[in-house]
């Protein structure tokens, strides 16, 4: 019994053994060995073989740790960098896409009409325009009476062309009258004042404003007092369609020249 | 009350012993015979934590004695025993 129990022992680890095997001998050696003795000794040898086996396991993990967790921590930063990366692209792509938006139909652009300001007035002029809408006379007239009434329009080249001022909290962009014809969509023409005792020709300068729902706003005008009052009350009876800059519903600035011809105005009065 | 470590404390208390001294030791005053394995398993534990320490000899017998920190110990162990022994005493007189 004490030889199995002496083989018993060596199977304790060597860190064991080395500390304690030599008492061990000793004490095998001073007891009278029974079979219970035996199996206490193998039962502590699963036990300490156990504890080893656990104290081993924990080091290595705690070295294996040690070892991976820049490697381990930079991959959970890698993924969580691209998870994050493809959700901003698929918020950014959802929120920043367009919604459809219903909008209405401009009104219809009227045909270019013919040119019925009194050419004369204005002989060097390349742009001359017209009163819109306009009902056509009668087949077989010439529209007597604006082409010959002597009065004509001209809109001014402005050197601040595209300025955007800023007047209170209200802004509005400098456009040239050219520009604006194709959102007109009413124009009246001055009359020649029949009172007017002023000879020759007569110009008269008009700033206007065109309002957000299109509508014409005089700013200032220039000229002689009759002039200036039939301008006023023809050019802020014009109407536009609201115009937008940069996708933005706008107010816009421009100018108008209108001339007054008192041969041809006469003329055209006398029938 | 099975453990064998309070009975290695309890058996050096009166001074140092060899393994064999302490298993007949603890077999005299609790009637408990330790085996081999259980023995220097407790030794082993017991050492491992400070609270007995081998004496330099130079016999195959290893003696041991017990520290400062394995007296307080058993000390308090003792004290938490004598408190269930009492307990249990007068409980049992009082029923």
């Amino acid at each position: 019994m004490k030889i199995l129990l002496r083989c018993a022992a060596r199977l304790y680890p060597a860190r064991w053994r080395n500390r304690y095997g030599a008492e061990f001998d000793a004490l095998i050696d001073d007891i009278s060995a029974s079979p219970a003795d035996l199996w206490d000794v193998l039962a502590d040898v699963v036990r300490v073989r156990t504890n080893d086996s656990i104290c081993t396991y924990r080091a290595a993990v705690a070295v294996s740790w040690s070892t991976c967790r820049v490697p381990v921590v930079a991959s959970f930063s890698a993924h969580g960098l691209v998870i994050l990366l493809i959700m901003l692209a698929t918020w950014s792509h959802v929120t920043t896409m367009p919604l459809p938006v219903v909008v209405p139909l401009p009104p219809p652009i009227p045909d270019a009409p013919p040119q019925i300001t009194d050419a004369r007035v204005f002989p060097g002029a390349l742009t001359l325009y017209s009163s819109l809408p306009l009902q056509l006379p009668a087949q077989g007239d010439a529209l007597p009476l604006y082409v010959a009434s002597g009065v004509g329009i001209n809109f001014l080249s402005l050197p601040d062309i595209g300025a955007t001022y800023r007047q209170g909290s209200s802004q509005y962009r400098v456009w040239p009258g050219q520009a604006l014809e194709s959102f007109i969509v009413r124009r009246v023409l001055p009359e020649y004042p029949r009172l007017a005792t002023a000879h020759g020709t007569m110009s008269v300068f008009v700033e206007y404003l065109i309002t957000l729902d299109g509508a014409v706003k005089i700013l200032r005008t220039s000229g002689p007092k009759p002039f200036t009052d039939a301008a006023k009350s023809a050019v802020q009876d014009w109407l536009y369609r609201p115009l937008e800059c940069e996708h933005r519903p706008c107010e816009v600035v421009s100018r108008v020249e209108v001339r007054f011809d008192e041969k041809f105005a006469r003329s055209a009065m006398t029938p | 009350m099975q453990d064998p470590a309070i009975f290695v404390l309890a058996s050096l208390a009166d001074g140092e012993k060899h393994g064999y001294a302490i298993m007949e030791d603890i077999r005299v005053f609790a009637g408990v015979r330790l085996g081999p394995g259980t023995l220097y398993g407790a030794i082993a534990r017991l050492e491992q934590r400070g609270w007995i320490q081998a004496v330099k000899t130079c016999s195959r017998r290893q003696p041991y004695r017990l520290s400062a920190e394995g007296s307080q110990r058993l000390k308090e162990q003792l004290a938490l025993l004598g408190q269930v022994v009492r307990t249990g005493t007068r409980r049992l007189r009082e029923a």
